[in-house]
């Protein structure tokens, strides 16, 4: 199987599956192979973090990585605070990073990963450095967590929504919300949501969100990357799974929503797999032909079933070398199965 | 049965056996008299067209809540403003569901507040298990409710976080429990989880290491695939170093059904209460 070179490469999964290894196992084979590379990643493990020589104060800033002293890439450990920041610059919007939900929101665990990655990977893309930029999602609970932000983007920038922001963003001073003359129905809205938030925080939203607005274009440009995203010739798009975890439902699932987002020139990726392993073993223990069994056949089953809903499965094999280098070094070698297209 | 702890937190990765464990841990707790109920989250965020409810029902003879977000949400509202046709307008505006989406820590305060009042005024002083969504969101989780703290000075929420914070910094109230699998990787990424967590509240945290295939295996004299012997060999390794930093190793299940595999562990997982 080849698979050709692209613009953007984007891994999504849950978490737990080695989405963020493989991701940059496929990132050093695109470096060893003369691509000039960035990794956007986040919340990789720690001992991920060290073998990249990724330092937690280095967050939000793209670092050069030599992996073994051969392979070079430019490497990205996402921080929403400093992409908030980037944009806000850019936008000549300082408020952006200053206003108080907007920071809170954008901590490590705020919440708001999904969206910034993107808009992240849209102002990497746009300096033109790199031939292609390798995208680990955050993990989800959901193999479309990913995807869905990007429809979160396009909600809040939602028309009707904007009317009634423009509206209440006229005066961006300190009145209290509700002294401003707004439509009967918003202000309805208001005056309940008050009772339950208290008027502070809805005076402090309104401001987050028009100093939002006052960045829209990084965002409404991490839409119309959107339009890149979905074109066969400028991404390539891996959906992990793993043998351990490997939920069929979830695939079909998958299968189904992913047709919006996606082309249909996509990957499905299954990690730790030890079928080839163990597929010639025929114990004789009643125990362990029930190991055997447990193992065996339900990666079977389960490579089966996403072969009849996906056209491309690439499996990778369980690593048993324990060291992370090894680890790292044993999986970039074997992205080479699945050559890349000239 | 000596506990005080009213709500336990299952977190980790996904497909580590979280939910599995979460379940054979509720029928362990309610084998001994307790109360225990087991609760989860679907729809973490608000999609058009939204029909879903809550469901509260019975898996595996045992009381199972699943909690949908805009269903939560609509119902908390609801009591605040005290009508329900308000607060089915108000979860289906553009705004609230901005709101709802852009700021998604928001859907764990509607969640965490719903389990906690279900606690407080459940019949028969109930116990929850929370089969807590994958590891980044846990911390999510565990954030938003001091996050909101600061964003909200006043207000009913404000109150209610309080509550929720104060009920999830309570060694005495709330017990979370790690789930990893035997890698090297895994153990790691769970310490990591650990250790942002330890930073966030007190209360106990351990690592439960799940479906070690070197726990229980059968004596036999029988060579095993070399492949399997290394795998076996590193959980091993792992098992013997790290002996006294989790609570609880638990053996690969042979069983092929749910239902079996929970019955398999239930007897080892005193250690978890």
């Amino acid at each position: 199987m080849q698979i050709g070179k692209k613009s953007f490469e984007i891994f999504c999964g849950t978490g737990g599956v080695g989405k963020t290894t493989l991701a940059t196992a496929r990132a050093l084979q695109l470096a060893e192979n003369g691509r000039k590379v960035l990794l956007i990643t986040i919340d990789p493990a720690k001992r991920l973090k060290e073998l990249l020589k990724l330092e937690d104060a280095e967050a939000g800033e793209v670092v050069s990585v030599h992996f073994n002293q051969t392979v070079q890439l430019d490497a990205l450990l996402m921080s929403p605070e400093k992409t908030i920041q980037r944009m806000a610059g850019r936008a000549g919007e300082p408020h952006l990073s200053q206003n108080k939900i907007v920071q809170i929101l954008s901590r490590p665990y705020g919440g708001m990963n999904e969206i910034f990655s993107l808009v992240e990977l849209q102002m990497q893309f746009e300096s033109g450095k790199y031939e292609t930029i390798v995208l680990d999602t955050p993990p989800g609970p959901h193999f479309l967590d990913f995807l869905e932000s990007l429809n979160k983007i396009k909600a809040f920038f939602d028309q009707s929504f904007v009317d009634i922001f423009n509206y209440l963003g006229k005066k961006k001073s300190k009145l209290g919300l509700m002294n401003r003359v707004i439509s009967s129905g918003v202000k309805k809205l208001l005056s309940y949501l008050q009772a339950v938030t208290g008027a502070q925080f809805l005076d402090e939203f309104v401001e987050a969100v028009q100093v939002i607005y006052g960045s829209k274009d990084a965002f409404l440009k991490g839409l119309a990357l959107q339009d890149k995203l979905k074109e066969k010739s400028q991404c390539n798009w891996f959906l992990v799974s793993s043998v351990e975890q490997g939920k069929i439902k979830e695939a079909l699932d998958l299968k189904l929503h992913a047709e919006h987002f996606i082309h249909q020139d996509h990957y499905l990726l299954i990690n730790k797999c030890l079928e080839k392993e163990l597929s010639s073993w025929e114990p004789k223990d009643s125990n362990l032909i029930h190991l055997k069994e447990s193992l065996v056949t339900k990666e079977h089953d389960l490579k089966e079933n996403f072969k009849k809903h996906f056209t491309y499965v690439l499996e990778f094999p369980e690593v048993l070398e324990l060291s992370p280098t090894e680890h790292l070094n044993f999986l970039y070698k074997y992205w080479n199965h699945y050559e890349l297209q000239s | 049965m000596g506990t005080t702890t009213k709500l336990y937190i299952f977190t980790g990765k996904g497909g580590v056996g979280k939910t599995t464990l979460a379940y054979s841990f509720t029928r362990y707790l309610r084998n001994a008299g307790v109360n225990a109920k087991y609760v989860t989250f679907k729809n973490q965020s608000l999609s058009e067209n939204h029909n879903d409810k809550s469901e509260d029902t019975t898996n595996f003879g045992v009381p199972t809540l699943i909690l949908d977000l805009e269903d939560s949400a609509k119902g908390y509202i609801e009591k605040k403003v005290k009508s329900g046709m308000i607060a089915g307008w108000i979860v289906k505006t553009p705004f609230f569901r901005a709101l709802i989406n852009m700021v998604p820590g928001f859907n764990y305060l509607i969640f965490l507040g719903k389990i906690l009042k279900e606690i407080k005024h459940g019949e028969n002083n109930p116990v929850m298990i929370l089969d807590a969504p994958a590891s980044g969101h846990a911390l999510t989780m565990m954030e938003a409710t001091q996050n909101f703290q600061q964003i909200f000075e006043s207000g009913a929420i404000f109150d209610d976080t309080k509550k929720m914070l104060a009920a999830l910094l309570d060694p005495a109230f709330t017990k979370i429990h790690i789930v990893t699998l035997p890698t090297l990787m895994s153990w790691h990424e769970a310490q990591d989880l650990k250790t942002e967590l330890i930073k966030r509240t007190p209360v106990e945290k351990t690592i439960v290491l799940n479906n070690c295939l070197c726990l229980g295996l059968p004596k036999t004299s029988e060579a095993l695939p070399k492949a399997l012997e290394q795998k076996i060999a590193n959980e091993q390794q792992l098992v013997d170093q790290m002996a006294g930093e989790f609570v609880l190793a638990l053996p690969h299940s042979l069983s092929q059904t749910d239902d079996k595999i929970q019955q398999d562990i239930l007897g080892s997982l005193e250690k978890l209460v």
